[in-house]
């Protein structure tokens, strides 16, 4: 019993010490002078390595891309700190030759590496041709097919010439969300092998330098450079944090602890139902919409993908069934809570898309039409986000926003209305007939769908495919579906699955500009049965009409007028084809905590894409005070 | 003696084939997995950025170059093989060209340690309060720690870690919640740094006892119910021997065998890492290194990790043979 009873008083005491020692902050840095993001990479396997040019060695968003790179060119996908497009380590936009085989860059002066040497067009250069000389380095394969030579023929300017007409190929060099950053060649050029070199310390362009890293991958500390303003950040004045910190948080319910605690200042992402036990018990949070759904609508647009080479989605009036069985408004209850911007084209509804796309589309898309067979259906319903408004007020209440346009942006443009009228319709046409309560092929077997979902590594596009292989099975389709977990990319690629919840679309979101993902629908890279299929035509798709307008695009500038309306016709292509169903923006639940900096990016306030890990999300720097002084 | 030396090389056969067989079937469930680390290396690298789908397949060949997948099967395997004899993994394909060993001599301290005091201070107490509570019956507090021991023995591991996480890192945050040890911690002042480490184990630690202590305890108490009616206990008992010292010299150390067999295989166990318990916990260890690595595809890391747990689950378990006969004389070497 006197064991009982000593090892009852240990414990107790051991608990009593440690109540000093739980809060998660860098001993010797203010908590107030430092932001704490996490890093959704998580634990990084090889802490030391900060060579971001090799192949996947080490961690990139630790704080190594947003603060500690840079690059010529940068597009963010809200509005900008002056407007979208970003001229960085480039004085100006890029200038190409009459027949895009060649693009000048004009370079600007008095950047300056953190330990102290210039940023010249040598290491520009020294970049290219290292990347082109050492085939396993990251963007080696890029620079090898489209660069003939680099060289700079006059002081700050470097030009390329290429080896085939590329009017896109400042791409390469423009953030999104990544983009070819740039080499000290006064440090590679020291290294025995730059494949092997693992850069540690890493010498900075940013306004930030290393300050500490975690020999065990959970966390980097990044701490602001004395001459920040001799970095191309410093234009746009002082960065607030003295210190960033880049963390492993853990698992969603943690992630959500450490912010309720103060300990996490930018969570990366979290469940729906993560974001709203905040949103009811944090008053110190922020986020990107003010209310309901309070995500960031990233420029990706997770849909449902057909295999375009499986027979039995060929026919367009298949694809269009199916589209029409859907009920958008239980998709977004099932994977987001109510919390997705739908968007019935094939772009997602963000940054300045609506503008471009989706508002201009508005009547083309009322008016649509389809010919089931039967008769002439117009399928649009521009109401729905007002109808999953009305879903979610009276749980929600207050939180649901009441002005119409609000509506739109928090819940989208419209939606198709299911109808499953036109959908039998449809199938009937197509020569499916139904027998009691099944659904037959033309050829008498019974019509089965297999939806790929990838599990519990992304529960939200999970729980919108379950939901809608639940829709299409009330309607007398044997649907299932497929979980791939760790599989997903490897079934995706090789082409492994009837359909698929993911997306092919991503976009720049703060430019119309679609070739982003677009030139590589192309038929000519759409791989045969039975091979990979490269990034990003899933569907595997070939389309005469779609190659002409890819091939218009690449004729023209990445500024030409003409690039929208091209948007356009691609986007009317989609409607009329539906070889992917669009349903909504891939919403990012980043939750900021305002308890020790304000400034955040908002949707009032759209300076910056506030998701942690995309490169430009570096702008939020210059915008976030303390709110401790 | 010519016996156990018999029964000692044909100990040291059956190790050599178990490890064998066992690697062997590691490296074919890890190559024919569909998850290939080429394609989860390009899509890592691609999946944000511009690209184009020729430059993909330029990639996807410097890395079959880079990462040594050229060959056929059999001289993958061979070569497999020619390393591991000599205790080289190779590199690991997710964080290519860092040596799989290296990735694993960081992470395992931190599993060795955290299982280590886990599994003792488990072992320790459960057996302790077993014993304790199989030879006073009557003890309510005993009982009450059946109860609870038994009440939580069913609960499945990751809830305990939960409410754990929720009460000591929200409710009441007087623990760390997350890591090994604190952020920018200074490794060179030994003690602090160790007395910052004994800290942020503390969930992980009592969430792993929370669930473990019960089968020991369970354990030796029905052991030591058999065990206080053997005759030599009533006989000692009459003798008026002091019941503490009939505890622990005759009825503990008696009951203790079974005990020491399953501590034996759980401490060779404690390389696999405690794949949930470093979730969670976000703890550094091995754990989180494997999944990581099956998430990655990566074979050479998946397989390093796993090697090592067959050599040392199957050295514990000849160990244990091999003392057996030593320690207890009614087990006979045949």
């Amino acid at each position: 019993m006197r064991i009982l009873r000593l090892l009852t008083l240990a414990s107790g005491l051991a608990l009593a010490a440690t109540t000093a020692m739980s809060q998660t902050t860098v001993p010797g840095v203010p908590r107030n002078e430092t932001i704490i993001l996490e890093n959704p990479e998580g634990t990084i396997k090889n802490p030391g390595w900060f060579n971001i040019w090799t192949i996947n060695a080490g961690g990139q968003w630790t704080g190594l891309h947003q603060l500690a790179l840079d690059t010529l060119w940068y597009i963010d996908p809200e509005r900008g700190l002056e407007g979208a497009w970003q001229n960085s380590l480039a004085a100006e936009k890029p200038i190409y030759n009459e027949d895009f085989t060649e693009m000048t860059v004009k370079l600007r002066p008095g950047i300056y590496w953190s330990d102290g040497v210039e940023f010249t067009p040598d290491d520009l250069i020294y970049t290219v041709e290292t990347q082109i000389k050492n085939r396993g380095m990251r963007w080696s394969a890029l620079l090898a097919l489209n660069v003939e030579s680099v060289s700079s023929p006059e002081p700050w300017t470097v030009r390329f010439k290429l080896k085939r007409q590329n009017s896109r190929f400042h791409s390469l060099f423009t953030v999104r969300f990544n983009g070819i950053w740039m080499m000290p060649k006064h440090v590679f050029e020291k290294a025995a092998d730059p494949q092997k070199f693992d850069f540690n310390p890493p010498v900075s362009l940013g306004a930030y330098k290393l300050h500490s890293y975690d020999p065990d991958g959970k966390w980097y500390v990044w701490q602001k450079r004395d001459d920040w303003q001799r970095t191309t950040l410093g234009r746009y004045g002082e960065p607030g944090p003295k210190y960033a910190a880049y963390i492993d948080p853990g698992p969603p319910d943690k992630r959500v602890i450490a912010q309720l605690n103060h300990n996490l200042d930018v969570v990366h992402d979290v469940a729906p139902e993560g974001m709203f036990t905040l949103s009811k018990q944090s008053p110190s949070l922020k986020t990107w919409f003010k209310n309901f759904p309070f995500a960031h609508p990233d420029p990706t647009l997770p849909s449902v993908i057909f295999n375009m080479q499986n027979p039995a989605f060929q026919n367009r009036d298949v694809r269009w069934a199916l589209a029409l069985l859907i009920d958008a408004k239980a998709v977004s209850m099932a994977s987001y809570r109510g919390a997705a911007t739908l968007s019935p084209i094939g772009i997602p509804p963000t940054g300045t898309h609506p503008d471009d796309y989706h508002i201009p589309l508005q009547d083309w898309l009322a008016s649509y039409e389809i010919d089931t067979g039967k008769s002439k259906i117009k399928p649009y319903d521009p109401n729905i986000g007002n109808q999953i408004a009305d879903m979610l007020r009276p749980t929600m209440k207050e939180q649901i926003p009441t002005d119409p346009a609000e509506i739109r942006k928090a819940f989208g443009y419209g939606w198709w209305k299911p109808n499953p009228q036109a959908a039998a319709e449809l199938l009937e046409k197509a020569g499916y007939t139904k027998r009691g309560n099944a659904w037959y092929t033309p050829d008498g077997k019974l019509f089965s769908i297999k939806l790929m979902v990838e599990g519990d590594s992304r529960p939200i596009l999970t729980r919108a495919g379950t939901m809608i292989v639940q829709q299409w099975r009330q309607f007398g389709i044997d649907a299932k579906t497929e979980v791939a977990q760790g599989t997903m990319l490897d079934r995706r690629n090789a082409g492994d699955f009837e359909t698929l919840i993911s997306w092919s679309v991503e976009t720049y979101g703060g430019h119309p500009d679609l070739s982003y993902f677009l030139d590589s629908w192309h038929s000519q890279f759409v791989a045969a049965p039975g091979k990979t299929q490269s990034p990003r035509n899933w569907q595997r798709w070939s389309n005469p009409e779609l190659d002409k307008i890819i091939e218009e695009v690449r004729r023209i500038s990445f500024d030409d007028k003409r690039t929208v309306e091209l948007g356009r016709e691609y986007a009317k292509l989609i409607v009329r084809e539906m070889p992917i169903i669009p349903l909504m923006a891939y919403n990012v639940f980043t939750a900021m905590d305002e308890t020790y900096w304000t400034g955040y990016p908002t949707a009032e306030d759209p300076y910056a894409n506030p998701v942690p890990n995309w490169g430009n999300s570096r702008s939020m720097m210059v915008r976030l005070k303390p709110k401790q002084q | 003696m010519r016996a156990y030396l018999t029964y000692l090389s044909k100990r040291l056969v059956q190790f050599a084939v178990v490890v064998f067989v066992g690697i062997n079937i590691t490296y074919l469930v890890t190559h024919m997995t569909p998850i290939d680390p080429v394609e989860q290396s390009i899509s890592a690298a691609t999946s944000f950025g511009s690209t184009s789908p020729e430059a993909i397949e330029m990639m996807r060949q410097s890395l079959r170059q880079l990462y040594g997948l050229e060959g056929s099967p059999w001289e993958q395997y061979v070569s497999f093989w020619k390393r591991i004899l000599v205790g080289d993994f190779g590199p690991s394909l997710s964080a290519f060209p860092t040596p799989v060993s290296q990735l694993i001599l960081r992470a395992l301290p931190w599993t060795v340690g955290l299982l280590l005091v886990s599994t003792l201070l488990t072992w320790f107490l459960g057996n302790l309060l077993g014993g304790l509570a199989g030879y006073y019956r009557n003890s309510r507090v005993l009982r009450a720690f059946g109860v609870i021991s038994m009440a939580l023995k069913p609960i499945p591991y990751y809830v305990v870690a939960l409410v754990l996480l929720i009460i000591f890192g929200f409710l009441w945050p007087v623990l760390p919640i997350s890591g090994g040890a604190t952020m920018a911690s200074d490794r060179s002042n030994t003690f602090a740094f160790a007395l910052d480490v004994a800290v942020h184990s503390i969930l992980p630690v009592l969430s792993l006892m929370a669930v473990g202590i019960g089968g020991w305890f369970m354990g030796m108490r029905s052991l030591v119910s058999n065990v206080v009616t053997e005759d030599y206990v009533i006989y000692a008992e009459l003798a008026g021997v002091k019941r503490n010292r009939i505890l622990g010299s005759y009825v503990i150390r008696n009951a203790l065998g079974p005990q020491v067999t399953g501590l034996a295989l759980q401490l060779g166990a404690i390389f696999n890492g405690a794949i949930i318990t470093e979730y969670v916990f976000g703890y550094p260890g091995v754990g989180s290194l494997l999944i990581s690595a099956v998430h990655a595809g990566d074979y050479s890391l998946v397989l390093g990790i796993t090697t090592i747990s067959i050599v040392a689950v199957s050295a514990t378990v000849l160990l244990i043979d091999l003392l057996y006969p030593l320690i207890d004389p009614r087990v006979e070497a045949r």
